[in-house]
């Protein structure tokens, strides 16, 4: 309370990520999205939509950029110039990368976004003030903010809808700062369960809402700090490593190698906790 | 040519001439007023609306977060830094032109400090939350944020406005004693004799009067400096292209003191005008603070090219996408603009014959305040239109009505304050105009009779 | 720790303010905003409804007719989310978006809550037993084959029901309409295969030649589909699987294939005949029926007929050779012309001469109650009915399911025709345009509310009747389940056969537990098993393997040239079924009008899509508000360049551009099925979706699209965001 207290324990306030010295303990949650099984059909993103309790914004405000979608699927053309997109489309789920050193974090003026110590970011949506820096230093811009007053002002919950509300989820008034938090409320109901089974949460045992809904399975969620987990033996496989001090070994070899696991913006160290693996086409035809 | 201050001048005139400005400007004064109070209501009614519908109407998006409001904010910070030059800077060097126009351009380092801070306010999501800013222990133990540069900047700003309202204050005790001596019992009087803290003009009082000025002078300088340097770190401590710039700290001080120099020159003429100050604010001040103002552009210039410079020859391909933008892109007008009004214009100020012309002086100053104000928008809005993510690329995002009706509302309310202010104290130091008034003549005298001793001296040699 | 200096002292300081405090907000200013919550403790605690805790009941999707199985979460007795039936041999656990949505449906603030009578332009809410009572007394006197029942695709023990009221009536007249459906090729397939839907093993298949299927979007099931599509593009022992689409329009499968291939539209079935030459020029040993027809089509015409280079097709052949089993799939791109038939034929031939039948191509789960089956719609069935009703032979209709107003091409003139029935009786949930028009209109149970069951058309492993229970108390209380009213209406003719149930629920337990031995049952006591039932969702019925019927022939087979150029309208029109908006039924769910079209990102309004080539030839830019004219009318929608599409051909989504449906699809874009020429598969009758030539005008306005996509579009700006490695960069292999 005092303020020799909090010089006093100055580095505790704001430590949670995995530096040597303090490496994540039980859990650090990751995903990885494999972009060749991705076919961009948008039902993760309507499943975050019922799961974490978005407004719908409407045409309008969809015009104006304010759209609320913690969950967007991009789609790439080849920039090539060919008559015809004759290998298909690319497209990506984007969502929070769950940096664990991420760029919002340190620049909030009240420490309203902060770092769990099972590797989220976390956005304190009481404690938000509502500076939008987290985004303005968002390399992903994958940070949703509260423009209007949806319940209120904005009616975006009409009569009977608001009964679909998840209770487990703030529904966010206006001037807060919001995102994806992996699914925390599933997360913390997993972890309080094996809690009092005296366990950690088993690989499998919780999912993300847009992992539940993915019709192809191309999203993989998990605690990478267990070795046998599905996404520790994927990012092992890829060799992708959180917190890598320079390059991933992809981008180490001449002309890349054979496999398929990368991050976005690497270059920037963010260290992101979504791993996506390539989409990949055949070469034959 | 015309005259600098006579030497002449009684000083019970200068109390005369200075006084009467509290009591009758001229009517443009009140014209002044009126627009400004409208522009400020408009402003008001704008955030009011944005206030109670949510900051949507503002039109900002994902990724324009911030838009109009921060750039017009770190535009009256940028004001605020001429104020300290003129009258800290330039005490300490002894350039004793300063005097007749220190006060004022004190006063406008307050009140457009006291705006950018509004625009802090006006930008925050829930405002009335603002306070989570602030370090106060708490039993939840909860702190501010001490890693954020914003949080620095509410600091440095806090602090920069407190003691710039002090140095201010105290910079105008013995003025205030002299107004309270003078005028007509009333509510002012009252006000006066309570400021003025029991001033008697004796030599203990004056001698602790200098130390003190001097002292806080000494402070607000590095102050000043930081201000600025901690409101580029906003953006080059962040780590998006186009603001993660090794130079803007220096960059964004010149650039404050190249808008605050132009404001001077603006405020000069409009109050030289409303108050009758022409015996005062002479033209050969006009000319220095021109001169200043020209050497600062030049300096600001450099800067400009530094910073592209350094992005152009970096690997930073994102910096230099955003560079390509804001020269190519939709921002393209106002880039140019910004370029040709900062680094273009002042050139007319090289011309002897336009450094004391008022109309020419007063449009140059009003085109390098809008090229500073452009500099801002530049430095905020294409970086977020083009960022490192080109899915979010943007651009289909102008500021609507709203953002524009509160940063015009800021001007009304910077003047409403800045006018009410050399309406209710002496916006011209009345006891430094008589120092000034006094050395100059000493100054001669001391020429005269250096010259009558050098003869007097020769005589005595000669008579030994 | 860190310490605190937090003592007993000071925490007592608290307790006593924080109490204080308790007191007085308990003064009648609590949390709850007066009026608008209550909050009532529960005397006896109902089952399940354990505050804070959810729990999960097992129902069917009713969002489109794949009927998947699902789960639904709910919480304090409200449903929240939909998720799918982990034990669900169809969807596994998983969902789509348009799914998902299932909840809007159900909490939809626009839904019918009274029975409505027609009063001049009003409905005026009147009570059930009035209303069933009117039913009865319009129904006095009118002959049977004058009364019609019009449904969308109808299966289970509501169908039952359906099928005995019809029988009571004495009318045969059960139009069975579905506006976007694969019924062409389902008659093809009951050709080529014997079955009309057989299970198609996309996880087995090496190489899919899919022609225009979208199964990975809007097609048949395409959770289903999708799921095999994940095992088929995994490097397991098959190798990882090559996705050869072609189409005129790039569908989402399309968007994921390795080979896109964009083909002059109606030319499917030759390009598929051109694909079997090559295959036996490659040495591949074909049927002489077969080798008689394709002979001719040499790689020169496949060329200049479908507009896709001869390499193309031999590349296409070689590695069709090489890689078996393949599966090739009809999809509705082939289908919907006046020779989708053909088109369909030629392509079913490909599996023969590749061996694929009864490999990747398996005969589906047979269903051994032909009267729970699905009566699948299509789009002749509205053909029928309204030709009936232009003769005035229709004086009582009732609709159920279906919405011709909005879906019928206007050269129909139905709503016009539908005003000559004296009498219209609509089912609904909501009021939509169909509704709008009826004389009485009775509002039903969401599908979250209702009991009820239903037989897929398209089955994984084994055959199952699923089960739809109510997931929550009704919102509303005066609406009715279908199987409670087609009870009622029963009742009114055959008093003595149903009296012993008192409602739907009742009939439907003891039809389902009469049967349990046939439902996997065996044995099982009557309340277990009927709980089992009810906990998972589903019943498998026991039954005898199908088989398939290779009968493919390829006599008589007589593919047309490509169409001829039509200078007066020289585009083809391919109305797009999406994902989400499909025919336009769910257009009242913002989630789906707020998610946007994978391929175009645009949101809450139609589009016209052009090949940018199309586009700059008619001086077009994106945003530019167009007019698509054909011979049947016109609509105008912005129009979005796209280089997914043939440059001969226009695209525009089906489902939008309601003008009844509430507030969210109200208004929503235009309308494309109005604009729909007449033309049908010449031997099915089916409605032919492609026939439609148009034009395309500006109309000199010019609009923003909205849309999630930014300013550069689809372009990655050379940033590496989306990577893409062809096949021999990467190894798959030992992946995890």
């Amino acid at each position: 309370m005092s303020v020799s207290n909090m010089l006093e324990n100055w580095s505790k306030f704001r430590h949670m990520h995995p530096v040597d010295d303090k490496p994540h303990e039980e859990y650090k949650w990751a995903m990885s999205i494999d972009l060749d099984a991705c076919s961009g059909c948008n039902a993760c993103s309507v499943a975050c939509y019922a799961e974490n309790n978005l407004p719908v914004v409407g045409k309008q405000k969809f015009d104006a950029g304010q759209q609320m979608h913690w969950m967007r699927i991009e789609r790439y053309w080849d920039d090539d110039g060919r008559e015809f997109p004759d290998q298909g489309a690319q497209f990506l789920p984007m969502l929070c990368q769950q940096c664990e050193a991420a760029p919002c974090e340190t620049v909030c003026p009240v420490g309203a976004t902060n770092h769990t110590a099972d590797g989220l970011n976390s956005q304190v949506y009481n404690r938000c003030i509502g500076s939008r820096y987290c985004s303005a230093n968002c390399p992903f811009k994958v940070r949703y903010f509260n423009w209007y007053d949806y319940p209120t002002t904005d009616n975006v919950w009409p009569a009977e809808m608001t009964q679909q509300l998840n209770p487990d989820v703030t529904v966010r008034g206006k001037g807060v700062m919001e995102k994806c938090t992996f699914c925390v409320q599933r997360l913390e109901r997993a972890k309080n369960n094996a809690r009092t089974e005296g366990r950690l949460v088993h690989d499998g045992e919780v999912q993300t809402a847009c992992q539940q809904a993915c019709p192809t399975g191309a999203i993989t969620f998990g605690n990478l700090v267990e070795p046998e987990s599905k996404i520790a033996r994927q990012w092992a496989h890829q060799q992708v490593e959180l917190a890598a001090r320079d390059k991933q070994a992809k981008d180490e070899q001449e002309g890349g190698s054979d496999l398929r696991g990368y991050r976005i913006f690497e270059e920037l160290r963010a260290y992101p906790s979504v791993m996506y693996l390539e989409r990949v086409r055949e070469s034959a035809i | 040519m015309e005259k600098d201050i006579r030497e002449s001048i009684e000083w019970a005139k200068i109390n005369g001439d200075v006084l009467k400005s509290l009591e009758s400007p001229r009517p443009l004064f009140w014209v002044i007023l009126v627009v400004a109070l409208s522009m400020f209501g408009v402003g008001v009614g704008c955030e009011v609306y944005q206030y109670q519908i949510g900051m949507g109407v503002a039109n900002l998006n994902n990724p324009q977060v911030w838009g109009l409001y921060i750039a017009t904010f770190i535009f009256w910070i940028g004001m605020s830094h001429s104020g300290t030059l003129l009258s800290a800077i330039l005490h300490l060097m002894h350039a004793d032109w300063r005097k007749p126009i220190y006060r004022f351009a004190e006063a406008m380092t307050t009140f457009s400090l006291m705006t950018a801070g509004l625009f802090v306010m006006v930008h925050l999501g829930r405002l009335w939350q603002f306070y989570y800013a602030v370090p106060y222990p708490n039993e939840r133990w909860v702190w501010p944020n001490f890693q954020s540069p914003l949080l620095w900047d509410a600091m440095a700003i806090f602090t920069y406005l407190s003691s710039s309202v002090i140095f201010l204050f105290i910079g105008m005790i013995p003025d205030l004693a002299i107004c309270r001596d003078h005028l007509h019992p009333g509510w002012r009087k009252k006000l006066y004799t309570v400021l003025a803290l029991g001033w008697e003009g004796t030599d203990r009082q004056w001698r602790n009067f200098r130390v003190t000025y001097l002292t806080v002078a000494c402070f607000l300088i590095p102050l000043a400096v930081s201000v600025h340097s901690i409101v580029a770190s906003d953006f080059a401590m962040s780590q998006q292209p186009g603001w993660h710039v090794t130079s803007f700290p220096p960059y964004f001080v010149a650039g404050a003191l190249y808008s605050g120099c132009a404001a001077i020159i603006t405020l000069f003429v409009i109050l030289r005008y409303v108050f009758k100050f022409e015996e005062y604010m002479t033209l050969p001040i006009l000319k220095k603070i021109v001169r200043l103002t020209f050497a600062i552009a030049m300096v600001w210039t450099y800067l400009n090219a530094v910073e592209f410079a350094s992005v152009w020859y970096s690997h930073d391909e994102a910096s230099k996408a955003v560079l390509i933008q804001k020269a190519t892109g939709i921002y393209a007008p106002f880039w140019w603009m910004m370029n040709f009004c900062g680094s273009v214009v002042p050139f007319v100020m090289m011309i002897k014959r336009f450094q004391t012309s008022i109309p020419v002086m007063f449009a140059v100053s009003l085109l390098l305040n809008l090229g500073m104000w452009l500099e801002r928008w530049m430095i905020v809005s294409p970086t977020f239109s083009h960022g490192y993510y080109p899915y979010l690329w943007d651009n289909n995002q102008w500021p609507t009505l709203v953002q524009w009706g509160i940063v015009f509302g800021s001007f009304g309310w910077f003047t409403l304050l800045f006018m009410g202010f050399c309406k209710l104290f002496p916006s011209v130091s009345m006891y430094e105009v008589k120092e000034m008034v006094y050395h100059r003549s000493l100054a001669n005298k001391h020429v005269e009779q250096s010259l009558t001793m050098n003869v007097n001296e020769l005589e005595e040699k000669g008579a030994h | 720790m860190i310490e605190n200096s937090f003592n007993r002292r000071d925490f007592l300081k608290v307790l006593g303010w924080g109490g204080t405090a308790v007191a007085l907000s308990a003064c009648g200013n609590t949390s709850i905003q007066d009026g608008v919550e209550t909050v009532v403790s529960y005397v006896e605690l109902p089952e399940y409804a354990i505050p804070g805790i959810s729990v999960y009941f097992n129902s069917t999707c009713a969002q489109c007719d794949a009927g998947c199985n699902i789960t639904g979460r709910l919480r304090e007795g409200r449903v929240l989310k939909l998720e799918g039936n982990a034990s669900s041999d169809l969807n596994h656990g998983k969902m789509c978006g348009l799914g998902q949505a299932g909840v809007q449906a159900h909490y939809n603030p626009d839904r019918v809550r009274e029975p409505l009578l027609r009063n001049g332009d009003k409905g005026e809410a009147i009570a059930w037993d009035k209303a069933l009572g009117l039913i009865n007394e319009k129904l006095a006197g009118v002959k049977g084959e004058e009364i019609a029942f019009l449904t969308g695709g109808v299966s289970g023990h509501v169908k039952v029901l359906l099928n005995n009221y019809l029988e009571a009536l004495g009318t045969k007249n059960h139009y069975s309409y579905e506006a976007v459906s694969p019924s062409v090729v389902r008659a093809a397939n009951k050709k080529a295969y014997g079955v009309e839907m057989p299970r198609l093993r996309i996880d087995k298949a090496k190489v899919i030649v899919s022609f225009g299927a979208d199964f990975l979007g809007a097609w048949v099931s395409p959770v289903h589909f999708a799921q095999q599509y994940a095992k088929f593009r995994k490097a397991n022992e098959n190798g990882r699987g090559v996705l050869v689409q072609i189409e005129s329009k790039m569908t989402l499968t399309g968007a994921n294939a390795d080979r896109w291939i964009p083909i002059r539209p109606g030319t499917e079935g030759i390009f598929a005949l051109g694909v079997v030459n090559a295959l036996g020029s490659a040495g591949l040993a074909l049927p002489a029926d077969i080798a008689a027809v394709s002979k001719s089509y040499d790689a020169e015409r496949v060329t200049k007929d479908t507009g896709v280079s001869g390499e193309q097709v031999t590349k296409l052949a070689a590695l069709l050779k090489e890689r078996s089993p393949s599966l090739v799939i009809a999809g509705s791109a082939a289908e919907g012309y006046a020779h989708g038939s053909q088109n369909a034929a030629a392509i079913a031939l490909l599996n023969r001469v590749l061996g694929n039948v009864g490999k990747t191509i398996e005969a589906p789960a047979s269903v051994p109650f032909p009267q729970v089956t699905v009566s699948t719609g299509n789009r002749s069935a509205v053909q029928a009915l309204n030709d009936s009703m232009t003769n005035g032979k229709v004086k009582v209709l009732f609709s159920l399911g279906a919405n011709p107003v909005f879906t019928a091409p206007s050269a129909l003139k139905f709503k016009e025709n539908l005003s000559k029935v004296p009498f219209k009786v609509v089912f609904a949930n909501f009021l939509d345009e169909t509704a709008l028009e009826a004389d009485l209109v009775l509002p039903l149970d969401s599908a979250l509310e209702d009991w009820g069951t239903s037989v897929p058309e398209y089955m994984g492993e084994a055959s199952q009747l699923n089960i739809t229970q109510p997931l929550m108390e009704k919102l509303h209380p005066n609406t009715r389940g279908m199987g409670d009213i087609l009870l009622s209406l029963l009742k009114q003719r055959r008093e003595k056969e149903y009296k012993d149930y008192e409602d739907f629920y009742s009939y439907l337990r003891s039809a389902i537990v009469k049967n349990k031995s046939a439902l996997g049952g065996n044995g099982e006591d009557d309340d277990t098993f009927w709980t089992a039932a009810l906990s998972t969702g589903m019943v498998h019925f026991t039954s005898a393997a199908n088989s398939l019927s290779a009968k493919s022939s390829a006599a008589g087979l007589v593919l047309p040239p490509p169409a001829e150029e039509d200078s007066a309208y020289p585009l083809h029109l391919i109305p797009q079924v999406t994902a989400s908006m499909r025919d336009g039924r769910n257009a009242n769910q913002p989630w789906l009008q707020e998610s946007p079209d994978p391929l175009t990102t645009i949101v809450w309004d139609s589009w016209v899509e052009l090949h940018p080539k199309t586009a700059a030839k008619l001086g077009i830019v994106e945003g530019d508000i167009v007019e698509v004219t054909s011979r049947s009318g016109s609509i105008k929608a912005q129009a979005y360049l796209f280089p997914g599409i043939h440059p001969d051909a226009v695209s525009v989504p089906l489902g939008y551009g309601h003008v009844a449906l509430g507030r969210w699809a109200k208004g929503v874009g235009a309308n494309a099925f109005g604009i729909l020429d007449q033309v049908v598969d010449k031997e099915t009758g089916e409605l032919a979706l492609n026939e439609t030539r148009v034009k395309i005008s500006k109309t000199g306005k010019r609009v923003f699209i909205v849309k999630d996509e930014g300013a550069v579009g689809g372009s990655q700006a050379g940033v590496k965001i989306a990577v893409r490695a062809s096949t021999d960069e990467v190894e798959l292999s030992g992946e995890v």
